[in-house]
């Protein structure tokens, strides 16, 4: 387990530009300050994708919000972010948790005491997160046996993935972990807190079923969008994948290549027989696609894939300091655009493909 | 109210203030002392980190399990230090130390960089596993892609040692591919992380042959089979090595 105090962390790989209207529809969406949207100025889909899946951290239909706030604090340590961490651990202080619990979920996870409840979900969590190998059916009985129902088991995955989003992104470019790490201790804070806790529980709200519309149930990932029917999150991932095959920087092929190599990385069968297919159909020959996933190498790709290709597959388990190296390199070698959309690229494909044990139990 | 009841209760919420103080400052200290040990035992864990992958520990720290083991195709890197001991003599103990330490320092780095775990140093050699803790389609690739970092490296080392009049270092690679089992090996007062099987003796002996065919990195047949054809590689002569039945097929990494 990751010690967050003591994780390496490089500088920040991106700027801040003003992004006003950004700033405003963050803000206004998530209640927390809008300038996070200022480093992912100058990527659409990026900046929109990040402003989605905070929304839906926040979202809940069936699941208890205070567990997957828990859930949220654990898979960002267990991811060794220390922004998301930092965030999830200032957002639980403001919310009421008390330091000792923090420090339980913080210092004593695998050994601690906690409900029957959250010790299954917590314990799920960490397994969707690290996926060595992907969950399976036994993974989803620990949480059956405590009297989680199906849907919850869902919607808990579903956040779960976005939480892993997240933390993929916030990591990859290095988001500076300081000032959400000082944050909750400040004795300003201490005294607005009650305020903050209660703009805070509004914008955590719960949501009414949402049902996918038919046109909503086709796509590249459709089997993980579908699985997801009937939670808010569903619609905005099904446009965020739309979005990112139809992307101006990425062309399709290249992401279809990128999701092939991480469903390669989690040995998600699945997801390598979706990636195949897609490929194929944008006339790939099947020898290609398996020298391409055998070697991470091929003399068919372009300049740009042979640079994405293999750094694919380090965005599958990392450490922090090690990936955002790897990142700054590529950073220098890209337009901006294409940098953010191919890390955004990435942390979806990573998130979606560990939940693919959703998909087997909507089958 | 009268004086008295006024006075009464003023001490009565005193007293309750001076106990609610003193309570508030216990629990605080308290406080600092969990954090104090669970900071040390984060410190442990970090420290053990070095000896098992994170895996291990945490099955360790969570069910106590200490006799486990898996059964697993792993990459083996068995890489050496030329004619050393020799070199060993002429040095100051300190300086020997050092030297050696720095080169354990870069070709650590060279391996992990790509997903190799640096099992053991004997002497001056070093033992790496690919495969051997997290699941990995690459792992072919990657050994051979360490070998050529660690190559890479020791040039950079060996022009760092030429500039401080310091002997130049010459290193034997054995690359192997194999099935063993991989656990926690040892007495009850000492364990470590280990593959066991005859792949790590082969890796050992190929490395032993890069002073007969005056080469630095070898790999075997079954290792080139699974990884990237376009890596330079030639073919030399199937060689006899002890413990293994037949001559076994290898190549030069150029």
């Amino acid at each position: 387990m990751a010690s967050m105090s003591q994780i390496e962390w490089e500088p920040c790989l991106l700027t801040q530009h003003p992004a006003p209207e950004l700033e405003r529809r963050f803000a206004r969406e998530t209640g927390r300050p809008g300038q996070l949207m200022r480093f992912f100025e100058g990527s659409p889909w990026t900046a929109d994708t990040m402003l989605r899946v905070s929304v839906q951290i926040m979202t809940f239909v069936r699941i208890d919000p205070n567990l997957v706030d828990q859930v949220g604090l654990v898979v960002s340590q267990d991811n060794s972010c220390r922004f998301c961490f930092g965030m999830q651990r200032a957002f639980l202080r403001v919310l009421g948790t008390s330091e000792k619990r923090i420090a339980r979920l913080e210092q004593d996870l695998l050994t601690g005491d906690f409900n029957p409840r959250e010790r299954a979900a917590l314990d799920f969590a960490r397994r969707v997160s690290q996926s060595k190998p992907l969950t399976s059916a036994s993974d989803l009985v620990p949480l059956r046996e405590v009297g989680f129902s199906e849907e919850e088991i869902v919607e808990l995955a579903g956040l779960i993935g976005m939480h892993l989003f997240l933390n993929r992104m916030s990591t990859f470019v290095a988001l500076p972990p300081q000032r959400m790490e000082d944050f909750p201790d400040h004795w300003w804070m201490r005294i607005i807190r009650p305020l903050i806790a209660v703009k805070f529980r509004r914008m955590r709200h719960r949501s009414k079923p949402v049902a996918l519309l038919d046109s909503e149930k086709t796509g590249p990932m459709s089997a993980f969008v579908n699985a997801l029917d009937g939670l808010p999150m569903a619609r905005d991932l099904r446009l965020m994948i739309d979005r990112l095959w139809g992307s101006s920087s990425l062309p399709p092929r290249t992401v279809s290549l990128l999701f092939a190599v991480v469903a390669r990385a989690l040995d998600s069968t699945r997801c390598q027989q979706e990636a195949k297919q897609m490929l194929l159909e944008q006339n790939f020959a099947e020898a290609d696609i398996d020298q391409v996933l055998t070697h991470l190498s091929s003399p068919i790709l372009s300049e740009i894939e042979a640079l994405l290709i293999p750094l694919a597959r380090e965005t599958v388990w990392y450490q922090p300091a090690q990936i955002q190296r790897r990142c700054a390199e590529l950073q220098s070698q890209l337009p901006h655009e294409q940098f953010l959309d191919f890390l955004g690229a990435v942390s979806l494909l990573n998130s979606l493909c560990r939940l693919g044990v959703i998909v087997g139990m909507r089958a | 109210m009268s004086p008295w009841l006024g006075a009464a209760l003023g001490a009565a919420i005193l007293i309750i203030g001076v106990f609610a103080w003193r309570a508030e400052r216990e629990s605080k200290l308290l406080l600092r002392r969990l954090k104090a040990a669970a900071s040390e035992l984060e410190n442990l864990q970090m420290a053990f980190s070095r000896f098992a992958p994170d895996e291990v520990i945490e099955r360790i720290i969570a069910e106590g399990v200490t006799d486990f083991g898996e059964k697993k195709e792993v990459m083996v890197l068995f890489a050496d230090l030329v004619g050393f001991t020799a070199l060993s003599e002429n040095l100051e103990p300190r300086v020997l130390v050092g030297v050696l330490n720095g080169y354990f320092e870069r070709m650590s780095q060279a391996i992990g960089d790509h997903r190799g775990y640096v099992s053991t140093f004997i002497g001056d050699g070093i033992l790496a596993f690919f495969g051997a803790t997290d699941p990995n389609p690459w792992q072919g690739d990657d050994s051979v892609h360490a070998a050529l970092a660690m190559r890479a490296a020791l040039a950079d080392y060996n022009r760092e040692l030429a500039s401080r009049d310091l002997p130049q270092l010459l290193v034997g690679i054995g690359l192997h591919r194999g099935t063993g089992v991989v656990g926690l090996v040892g007495s009850q007062r000492l364990k470590e992380f280990a593959f066991v099987g005859r792949t790590v003796n082969v890796a050992a002996r190929v490395q032993d042959l890069t002073r007969q065919f005056a080469v630095d990195i070898i790999l075997t047949e079954t290792l080139k089979q699974t990884v990237d054809p376009s890596f330079p590689m030639r073919a030399l002569p199937d060689t006899s090595v002890k413990g293994v039945e037949k001559p076994l097929a290898i190549h030069a990494l150029d």
